[in-house]
């Protein structure tokens, strides 16, 4: 499947699924929060997708929408195919569900995006702390975290 | 629905406490973060019950440099040069990696010269990588002759590649738009002297430790990760196909001129410890094979099709470009805001996920297990902490 | 007797039966301790594949120098080869390690990392911006990583400052750090200092010089 039948496809799977508007150089699709795993445990199930494995998941902050995006790099084997699958949630109270049980290796990506992001799984069996230590203040890869220890490069 | 947020302290506390049995008592010991056979700065905390591990918590950050942090802060033709100190044992193909990327953003079509001259220093540094990991895993193991055979050889190489690059681990030899240099005259016929050199010392690696019966005793179903475990939890690389996925990105998705090449994909059958030492060695043999056929056919040619200035900027949008280094997928997501720095620059790192399989792969064996499961994986710190 | 007498300062008396070496406690404690060094085996990161494993390997060999005995435990070890980055959660382990070692102990410090904090230093919020922010080095060791052959070079210098610095009388005083690559006699300061002098020279104009040498060209200025 190329990558315009394989976004078209996996829109026709609910309604709430959408194509992403912005630029992407692989097939990727926007779904609500709430829906995530219910949409990704179709998608690793369907024979028709069978994307059994989460290659990455990454957080993006878009500080001027006030948004983080949280976007779970799917892959299948089977089928070769790839898809990018982007939740975004409010930077206020991000929140979202843990897909940990439908992929193993999340629960530790989804640890490294609540270490740097500070995106709170709902569900999640471990979150804790991944790279930096426990009593850590902030979320260091957000766009407005500062602190005294960090330099500008002088320009 | 409520997040609970818990730390380390609190794990630890919770699960200690008396077992069942009467005679024996459940315990925490700490690995590293400074130990010899974590290959550097891994720190595990195990909780034992005798010498039989029961769990096994992987606690990172202790070469956390903030890679990804400094990245956007600087433009693409810098961010390469960061990509040399996270998996310093495959550098070539992580700046690979960062190159295609900004290559297939920015529409740069490179000619065939830097295409296979790209695809020899790759297999090169795999059987660098190789090397140096055939000997630590046999100095994990308590012997310590392999570690002067692997590092001899990997000298041997090494000259090779610094006559043309004149580094010897941090390469930064691949750019956005070609090459740093061209390569040095005598290149094509000390990588033959070299193949002639070390097409017997596989052979001599066999002897040494392939066949030697203690470690086959030490590695065989010991570490077993069946295939299906391996996908779940992420594991890619030499890993994965040691568990009997013949999945590598080198013939599914060819980059270079992988798909011009003959040559085959070692696979395991049991996914054990043994089966992803022997999918490495084989590796080295295919790699061999690679260059061999390459080395007589590069076209002429520029070395550099573009010179990329500090400046070059990005269109909107998300790119992704993952390749095969010698520990399996590195996957570089950039998200440009047409800026000339990157908006968000992500690596995903083959050890960040291939490290998890450590806990199912070794639960309820014992300790000095461990030590041969955690060499089999090949792990490299500060590609996982970045 | 070779080896002891050409590398002892000291007097060698010949009496009946023999030869009598006298020369100063403090020398041969110093030539001993300059000859068998143990380093800790602490890598973080890249510098620790140059350092501790091509330098332990057979081409570069470490125990030319007497320093092959790496240790794992930093109790059966006085030299500590810091190779690569040193973050922040690894601080508290490094100062731990460096004082269980044995007494007197030496530091090298390998690579831009562990010198000033190397490509790390801007935007980093881990990055320690050099070890000597944390514990005291003796010998820096330049480069990213630096060649075998430079941790040598700092090694012998290492070997030099031990056997020239340290007596009994007073225990603990040590020399100045040095940077291995610099040219013996050269010290940072006199870098700092030319540098200054170089930028200071060129960028200071003598305006009433440059004001008479300036000519103004004819006719644009005269008369209006």
């Amino acid at each position: 499947m190329d990558r315009e039948t394989l976004q078209a496809a996996v829109c026709q799977l609910d309604s709430s699924i959408r194509p992403l508007e912005e630029n992407a150089d692989r097939a990727a699709v926007v779904v609500e929060a709430a829906a995530l795993p219910a949409i990704l445990r179709r998608l690793r199930d369907e024979p028709e997708f069978s994307f059994a494995q989460l290659l990455d998941h990454v957080a993006v902050d878009w500080i001027d929408r006030g948004q983080f995006e949280l976007v779970y790099h799917l892959y299948s084997f089977k089928h070769k195919h790839f898809l990018f699958v982007s939740v975004f949630v409010p930077r206020e109270d991000p929140r979202v569900p843990t897909v940990c049980r439908l992929y193993p290796v999340a629960e530790w990506q989804e640890r490294e995006v609540y270490d740097l992001f500070g995106v709170l799984y709902e569900d999640h069996p471990d979150l804790r702390r991944l790279f930096l230590e426990d009593d850590w203040i902030g979320f260091p890869l957000r766009k407005d975290y500062q602190d005294d220890f960090m330099l500008d490069r002088p320009r | 629905m409520t997040v609970e947020v818990s730390s380390l302290k609190e794990l630890v506390e919770q699960a200690s406490g008396t077992s069942g049995s009467p005679d024996t008592q459940e315990y925490f010991v700490n690995m590293g973060p400074q130990h010899p056979s974590t290959h550097g700065v891994l720190r595990l905390v195990l909780k034992l019950d005798g010498e039989r591990v029961l769990r096994c918590i992987p606690v990172l950050g202790y070469i956390h440099r903030s890679i990804e942090k400094i990245s956007e802060h600087m433009n693409y033709m810098n961010c390469v040069h960061l990509t040399d100190r996270m998996d310093y044992l495959s550098s070539i193909m992580n700046n690979w990696a960062v190159a295609k990327a900004v290559e297939e953003a920015a529409g740069i079509e490179v000619n065939d010269r830097i295409r296979y001259i790209r695809t020899i220093f790759a297999e090169l540094e795999r059987i660098q990588s190789h090397q140096l990991w055939w000997g630590v895993l046999g100095m994990d193991l308590g012997a310590f002759t392999p570690f002067l055979y692997g590092i001899r050889d990997r000298e041997v190489l090494n000259d090779v590649m610094e006559e043309t690059i004149g580094a010897r681990l941090t390469m930064n030899y691949v750019l956005p738009g070609g090459l740093m240099a061209d390569i040095h005259p005598n290149f094509v016929n000390r990588v033959k002297e070299f193949i002639k050199y070390f097409r017997p010392k596989l052979d001599e690696y066999d002897d040494l430790l392939t066949n030697n019966v203690i470690i086959q005793e030490r590695l065989r179903n010991v570490g077993v990760l069946s295939a299906q475990t391996a996908v779940q939890y992420g594991a890619t690389g030499p890993v994965l196909r040691g568990s009997g996925v013949a999945f590598d990105l080198r013939k599914d998705h060819p980059y270079g001129v992988y798909d011009q090449v003959d040559f085959e994909v070692p696979v395991g059958t049991v996914g054990d410890s043994w089966d992803r030492y022997w999918v490495r060695v084989e590796e080295m043999r295919q790699s061999l094979r690679i260059v061999e056929q390459l080395l007589d056919n590069i076209p002429p040619g520029d070395f550099l099709v573009k010179k990329l200035n500090s400046k070059i900027k990005l269109p909107e949008g998300r790119y992704y470009s993952q390749l095969e280094t010698a520990r399996g997928i590195l996957g570089v997501f950039i998200t440009s805001d047409k800026k000339d720095e990157p908006y968000r620059l992500h690596y995903r790192s083959p050890n960040f996920n291939n490290l998890w399989c450590l806990e199912p792969m070794i639960k309820g064996d014992y300790i000095a297990s461990l030590i041969g499961a955690m060499s089999s994986l090949d792990l490299v710190i500060p590609d996982i902490d970045r | 007797m070779g080896i002891v007498t050409d590398k002892l300062p000291g007097a060698l008396e010949k009496v009946p039966g023999g030869n009598v070496l006298v020369t100063r406690f403090d020398e041969i404690i110093n030539w001993a301790r300059a000859n068998s060094l143990w380093p800790l085996t602490f890598g973080t990161s890249c510098c620790a594949i140059e350092m501790l494993m091509a330098t332990g390997g057979p081409r570069h060999d470490m125990a030319r120098f007497g320093a092959e005995v790496a240790r794992p435990s930093p109790r059966q070890a006085d030299l500590l080869i810091l190779a690569g980055t040193i973050v922040k959660r690894m601080a508290p382990r490094l100062r731990t390690l460096y004082e269980q070692m044995a007494e007197p102990r030496y530091v090298i410090a390998t690579g831009a990392c562990t010198i000033s904090g190397g490509p790390f230093i801007y935007h980093s919020y881990t990055t320690v911006r050099g070890a000597d922010e944390i514990i005291p080095v003796d010998v820096y060791v330049p480069g990213c990583p630096p060649r075998p052959e430079q941790l040598f070079h700092g090694l012998l210098t290492l070997q030099k400052m031990i056997k020239e610095g340290e007596t009994i009388r007073e225990p603990g005083v040590r020399r100045k750090p040095v940077i291995s690559a610099l040219p013996e006699g050269v010290t940072m300061e006199d870098i700092q200092g030319e540098m200054k002098e170089l930028l200071v020279k060129e960028n200071v104009v003598d305006v009433h010089q440059a004001v008479d040498k300036l000519k103004w060209p004819s006719g644009t200025n005269d008369g209006s």
